[in-house]
């Protein structure tokens, strides 16, 4: 890796940081705007929603909001680009839909989970995926719901484990398949390292996996697009991109694993903009951005004529060591290109500008 | 495992971690060493400093380790984000303006967003879909047992305004693959159904921002699945984007993705619609280029790679494509003149569509020169006039159709030749008079076309004398400047120099009016001529311009409504060109291409509006009957009155006209009375024939074709008339032999009728039916003689309604000279379904089968009106050895039957020996034994009397025995 093509790859540059008095867990563009939300935890064990705008070269603090409960995630995924609802999960199992220029009251809210809600994942919004607008929440009491704003206290689907059987704590969920208003999957990562991907148009399990040890964080590479890429990140530091185009019978879908660090990889998160780039988020406080390449074949016929999938590689562009804290949250801005925020536990979140995205 | 793969081991021991020989932590061993695995652990050695601290040594290995594979983990080291210093000032700077503008843009967009909150807080919810099915539960561990029972609830059945959108062809597409793939996948039951991804956004209540961004990233999905090869996604995403916004980018991505599933017809389109939206885009023009090249338009393909290096002279892509459609063009002109023979089959084609019997006629007869010498002598030497023009008109269909990919392009391919076969009109037709009116030339204007060939304006005439005839009948005066300048302008446009020929019709047209509107009709033309090249060029809108205006100045002139028409459909502005070819068939119903374009433009349009299509239509302008007659008697007028013109070009053109007109008229009659004949109505037919015949006495073809009807309608006497009157007139006229032969065979005179076939033979030895026909009427005289007034009664009737029909339908593939026009084999065929009921009075006449085929149809009419003599007759003459090999398969039940019967009321009693014969013969037919077991009992009963019969009248031929075992 010598200096003159270095150059020529990405580069990350931190461009504004803040110091935060309390812990975040999650973060998140304000779609449209040059805004951000850091969701966390206060010292007092209250929820804390503060919204920050890049101005320049630093954060400016617009809002704070204090809430009862500790808010571990949140998402703009089920809102449209005019309303840009916040919804988020707390420690406490509650799904809340904010409106943010009124954050008293939230417009939405039901106690979804027995427990703290890990992941939240939303779709059908923001011009991104096709359908109704829905919310999917994972918690620790093992259970996935997905919800409807429109439909109060029940959710739509319920993906639970049997009775009698112990149950796993969810950690991560994401939406995925909403290219028509029928399809779409909720793929589900859980501690003892079960991938599941739930089919909601037909509500059956599509497809399981175990990639042994816990998994951190699912995304699809577009949730809106027939199902292509999906990247998991595990507690070991390794990832796997599992090409969702040819499932096969037995085998279901093609892998790919990398490991990208020694440490638990908290966050993955495809660029909106180029599907095939996405950025992992290391335990070492680092950062590690990488490069999807598919085969020359993207699928084969086995020995019995079954359709399987063909993995492709995946090419590391650059990495960066932002922090001797994880790196929890993680996420890009979907109207700048290469504008990216993160939040990690070392009490800051940055916001980073990534270069030359468009060179790749 | 280390210490084994080490060649040489010292005694200074191990490392601690990876007990690697301390020897190995040495410049010289990692300099040789090629093991990426072992290098990466003495790294890892180096740098704990373990071993102690060598940075010199580090750095030697991690070069090594990057020569021998630069992806290495081992060389991934934590880096601390960059910061300016990384970058160039101007990068730095650039990043941050980037930032900045973007921020200012934000908040800009921010303050317009906040009025339109209050706006917009009530979501219209109407077009989201239903929620789904509530608390829906899914069991999640539940390890591939699936037991779900709220899963068909989920299945939400399609609302309206879905199915509204529902794209079947999409659908079915998807239903074909899925099947393809379900071969293989059949037995995974929860297969994902293919992508079904709509081609529009419901973009109703978005601002401009969101439409942008919805847009953007549609755009974007296109590229992504353009990047990885999946281009139909690619053209579903572009679409899409385009649903919301049309940009020039996305049309240009589209076009790409079109170019990559040689979609070239679409990605004309979008091509198109990106100049239409920039005009000098680079890109747009070399994706048209490849287009047009690829649909073998190289002249268009060069004039856009033109464009691009008069732009950017240097763009390598451009040059290498220019170069390699210019090798081709090359490589192509030799072989469009060597495969001359073979183009005018296309030219055939379509003139066919065109329903010109004129020309096709003349076609038809270049084409049988390759096979006949001698038919051919006179039209070999007109063909060979003709020949500049076919030449180009070869040219031109190669540049413009050779293409045919796609159906879309077929369809358009007919559509273009059509145009130009509007064109080459005159020229065409010359030699296909020469050839009809061979010995009377009454009106004199041959001679007057043979001198212009020689004469400057001889090419302009075809294209001034198309249009003249279309506009109208009016002698025409252009100054010398603009008809020079009109000249040019045809040989340009000839030439495919479409572009050039706009500039000259220009030039012209600025000419003409700087003297003031004295010629309505010259401007008429030019204008019209110019819109020829702008649909050449596809510039419809143009196009569309001056055809408007030369309607203006000529109104309900052919040639710019059909210009026009073809431009709206281009256009897709149906509605507008379905008028526009319906007022051209008010004017000449004759004109195919305009029925056809009707017709399809129909149904596109039923498609689009539902079946109320047509109370969207604008009315359609109907057309005075003036500028109907007036062109009808306005050209027998003139043809009558002004024989032996001069060489005037003025004259010369309107000569033309006129005997354009004569022969307007003349082909709507003529096609009048051939869809009589196609009908089976000929007496309706005769009467239009005859109208014909006032027209123009000396039109052979009409005579033939009433011969035809009369032969038809078994009037005998009138059909050798007309055939003696055609023979007076052309003494070589091969139909006319043909029909008169067959009349004479209805009259019996089966001397003249032999003398007749051998004369048609004399001039075509290949006309099989003459053959045919020749065989059997010398049998026939045979008989006549031999058995003398036997039964002259009998032998009358017995003119075939089978083969008359049939011969026709062959004869007509044949000489195809006529006007009959069967070309259409199936209509024939229908013609000959509704001849059969109508004779079936008349009793079938046979004659020994040649083939299995001839058999058939033999046997299909002896079914069909149930026969028995008929048959009886075809079964004496056939061979009974030769039976099994005739019936081949075909034997059926009924037929088996008829054959019983048949044989056993005529036959048995007069030869009980064939009958048995027939019998043993039968037998070993093909389906002989499934037929018979599936006889019903009448049927049984019936075979049964026809062995008693026989065993009655045992002859010495047969034995009982025999008998019996036939039986079985």
């Amino acid at each position: 890796m010598s200096a003159a093509p270095a150059l020529e790859r990405p580069q990350v540059v931190s461009h504004a940081q803040q110091a935060l008095s309390y812990t975040v867990f999650d973060c998140k563009w304000v779609p449209r705007s040059a805004r951000l939300l850091c969701l966390g935890s206060a010292a007092r064990g209250t929820g804390l929603v503060q919204l920050y705008e890049l101005r320049g070269a630093r954060l400016e603090l617009l809002r704070e909001i204090e809430k009862p409960k500790p808010i571990k995630c949140g998402t703009f995924g089920a809102t449209s680009l005019q309303q840009r609802y916040l919804a988020t999960g707390d420690f406490d199992g509650n799904l809340n839909i904010w409106n943010l220029e009124a954050p008293e009251i939230p417009v939405y809210s039901v106690k979804g989970h027995k427990e703290i809600i890990n992941s939240i994942d939303g779709v059908g919004g923001l011009g991104i995926g096709e359908g109704a607008p829905e919310i999917v929440t994972g918690s620790r009491d093992g259970t996935v719901k997905v919800w409807d704003p429109r439909q109060k206290d029940t959710p739509v689907a319920n993906m639970e484990p049997v009775q009698g059987e112990s149950k796993r704590d969810c950690w991560t969920v994401a939406f995925g398949n909403a290219y028509n208003q029928e399809e779409r999957v909720v793929c589900a990562g859980y501690d003892n390292g079960d991938i599941k991907l739930f089919d909601l148009k037909s509500m059956s399990l599509r497809w399981e996996t175990n990639i042994k040890n816990g998994v951190c964080s699912v995304e699809f590479d577009r949730k809106d697009i027939n199902m292509n890429k999906l990247v998991a990140t595990s507690l070991e530091g390794k990832f796997h991109v599992f090409d969702m185009r040819t499932q096969h019978p037995t085998k279901g879908f093609a892998s790919v694993s990398e490991k990208a660090q020694k440490s638990t990889i908290w966050q993955v998160r495809h660029l909106p903009q180029n599907r095939d780039i996405f950025m992992t988020s290391g335990g070492s406080g680092s950062l590690h951005l990488w490069k999807y390449e598919y085969p020359a074949q993207r699928s084969k016929k086995d020995s019995e004529g079954a359709e399987m999938g063909v993995a492709g590689s995946v090419s590391l562009l650059q990495n960066v060591t932002l922090s001797t804290q994880p790196i929890s949250s993680l996420d890009w801005s979907p109207d700048k290109k290469g504008l990216c925020v993160c939040g990690a536990f070392d009490q800051t979140v940055r916001v980073l500008i990534v270069t030359k995205l468009n060179k790749i | 495992m280390d210490d084994e793969s080490v060649p040489f081991l010292l005694d200074q021991g191990t490392t601690k971690t990876y007990q690697i020989p301390i020897s190995h932590l040495d410049y010289k061993f990692i300099e040789k060493c090629t093991d990426v695995k072992h290098l990466e652990k003495i790294l890892r050695v180096l740098r704990s400093g373990e071993e102690g601290c060598y940075p010199e040594l580090t750095f030697v290995c991690e070069k090594r380790i990057e020569h021998l594979d630069p992806k290495s983990r081992a060389l991934r080291t934590d880096k601390p984000a960059a910061t300016a210093s990384d970058f160039t000032a101007e990068e730095w700077e650039t990043i941050n303006d980037e930032l900045m503008s973007w921020l200012t843009e934000m908040n800009e967009d921010d303050k317009k967003s906040q009025f339109l909150r209050t706006d917009t807080p009530s979501e219209n919810q109407d077009n989201l879909p239903p929620i789904r099915c509530s608390s829906s539960c899914l069991p999640a561990n539940q390890n591939r047992t699936l037991q779900n029972k709220q899963r068909n609830k989920k299945n939400i059945p399609r609302d309206y305004s879905e199915w509204e959108k529902f794209d079947v062809e999409k659908e079915c597409s998807k239903i074909d693959e899925s099947c393809e793939e379900s071969n293989s996948k059949s037995r995974f039951f929860n297969r994902p159904s293919l992508p079904i991804i709509k081609n529009t956004i419901d973009t109703t209540g978005m601002t401009k921002r969101e439409k942008i961004f919805v847009a953007t990233r549609e755009k974007e999905k296109g590229n992504e699945a353009f990047a990885i090869g999946d281009y139909m996604e690619a053209v579903t995403y572009y679409t899409r984007s385009i649903s919301v916004i049309p940009t020039a980018a996305a049309y240009n991505n589209k076009a790409q993705a079109e170019i990559k599933l040689q979609d070239w017809d679409s990605a004309l389109q979008d091509c198109e619609k990106v100049l239409d939206m920039e005009p000098g885009n680079i890109k747009a023009l070399l994706r048209r280029a490849t287009v047009h090249s690829q649909l073998q338009n190289y002249q268009t393909a060069i004039e856009d790679l033109n464009k691009v290096l008069g732009v950017e002279p240097e763009n390598p892509i451009a040059k290498k494509n220019l170069l390699e459609i210019e090798e081709k063009l090359k490589s192509l002109k030799p072989v469009s003149e060597i495969q001359g023979k073979g183009k005018r089959i296309l030219i055939q084609e379509i003139e066919d569509s065109e329903c010109d019997e004129e020309r096709g006629e003349n076609t038809e007869e270049c084409e049988r020169s390759g096979g006949d010498k001698r038919t051919a002598v006179p039209v070999a030497a007109e063909a060979a006039a003709g020949e500049p023009a076919m030449g180009n008109a070869h040219r031109k269909f190669r540049s413009k159709g050779g293409g045919g990919k796609a159906e879309g392009r077929e369809k358009q391919k007919q559509k273009e030749p059509t145009e130009s076969g509007l064109k080459k009109d005159t020229p065409e037709k010359k030699p296909g008079k020469h050839l009809s009116d061979h010995e009377g030339e009454v009106n004199g204007y041959l001679h007057s076309d043979q001198k212009s060939e020689s004469s400057e304006s001889g090419s302009s005439r075809w294209y001034t004398a198309g249009s003249q005839w279309a506009s109208g009948a009016s002698p025409t005066s252009l100054p010398a400047i603009a008809a020079k300048l009109k000249t040019e302008g045809n040989e340009l446009f000839k030439s495919g120099q479409f572009g050039e020929a706009v500039l000259k019709y220009s030039e012209a047209i600025e000419y003409v009016t700087g003297l003031g509107e004295r010629s309505p009709d010259d401007l008429s033309i030019l204008y019209s001529n110019r819109a020829a090249c702008y649909l050449k060029e596809g510039n419809c809108s143009d196009c569309i311009q001056d055809c408007n205006r030369a309607l203006e100045l000529q109104p309900f002139s052919l040639k710019p409504l059909l210009r026009r028409a073809m431009a709206n459909e281009s256009m897709e502005r149906y509605r507008q060109a379905y008028i526009d070819y319906k007022t051209v068939l008010q004017i000449d119903s004759s004109i195919q291409a305009a029925n056809d374009s009707a017709n399809r433009i129909t149904k596109t349009l039923i498609d689009q509006d539902g079946p109320s299509w047509r109370e969207k239509l604008p009315p359609i302008p109907v057309v005075p009957v003036a500028a109907q007659l007036h062109r009808w008697d306005g050209g027998n007028f003139t043809s009558e009155n002004k024989p032996g013109s001069t060489i005037d070009i003025n004259r010369e053109e309107q000569l033309e006209m006129n005997c354009e007109e004569a022969m307007e008229k003349f082909k709507r009659l003529k096609n009048e009375g051939n869809d009589f004949v196609k009908m089976g109505e000929y007496d309706e037919a005769i009467n239009k024939y005859s109208e014909c015949m006032k027209l123009n006495a000396e039109e052979c073809t009409v005579y033939t074709n009433r011969a035809l009807c009369y032969l038809k309608l078994y009037k005998y006497e009138e059909a050798k008339q007309d055939c003696d009157h055609v023979l007076q007139i052309e003494d070589s006229n091969i139909k006319a032999f043909y029909r008169r032969a067959l009349a004479y065979k209805g009259l019996q005179n089966y001397q003249a009728s032999v003398d007749d076939f051998n004369k048609v033979l004399l001039i075509d030895p290949n006309v099989l039916e003459a053959q045919k026909e020749l065989e059997e009427v010398t049998q026939l005289l045979h008989l006549d003689s031999s058995a003398g007034a036997g039964s002259p009664q009998k032998q009358r009737k017995k003119v075939t309604v089978q083969e008359v029909t049939g011969h026709d339908e062959q004869e007509e593939r044949q000489f195809a000279t006529s006007d009959e026009v069967v070309t259409d084999h199936v209509t024939s065929k229908e013609a000959v379904q509704k001849n059969v009921p109508l004779k079936s009075s008349e009793k079938l006449r046979v004659c020994e089968p040649s083939n299995a085929y001839d058999f058939g149809q033999i046997i299909n009419a002896v079914n069909a009106n149930k026969d028995k003599a008929a048959c009886a007759d075809l079964l004496t003459i056939t061979d009974p050895k030769k039976l099994p090999v005739l019936l081949s398969n075909k034997l059926e039940g009924e037929i088996l039957l008829i054959f019983i019967q048949s044989l056993e009321r005529y036959v048995a009693g007069k030869d009980p020996g064939l009958v048995y014969q027939h019998l043993f013969y039968l037998s070993k037919a093909e389906r002989f034994k499934v037929v018979l077991a599936l006889l019903s009992k009448n049927e049984k009963e019936e075979v049964q009397q026809l062995f008693d019969l026989l065993s009655e009248n045992q002859s010495d031929q047969y034995s009982l025995e025999d008998l019996e075992s036939l039986k079985k």
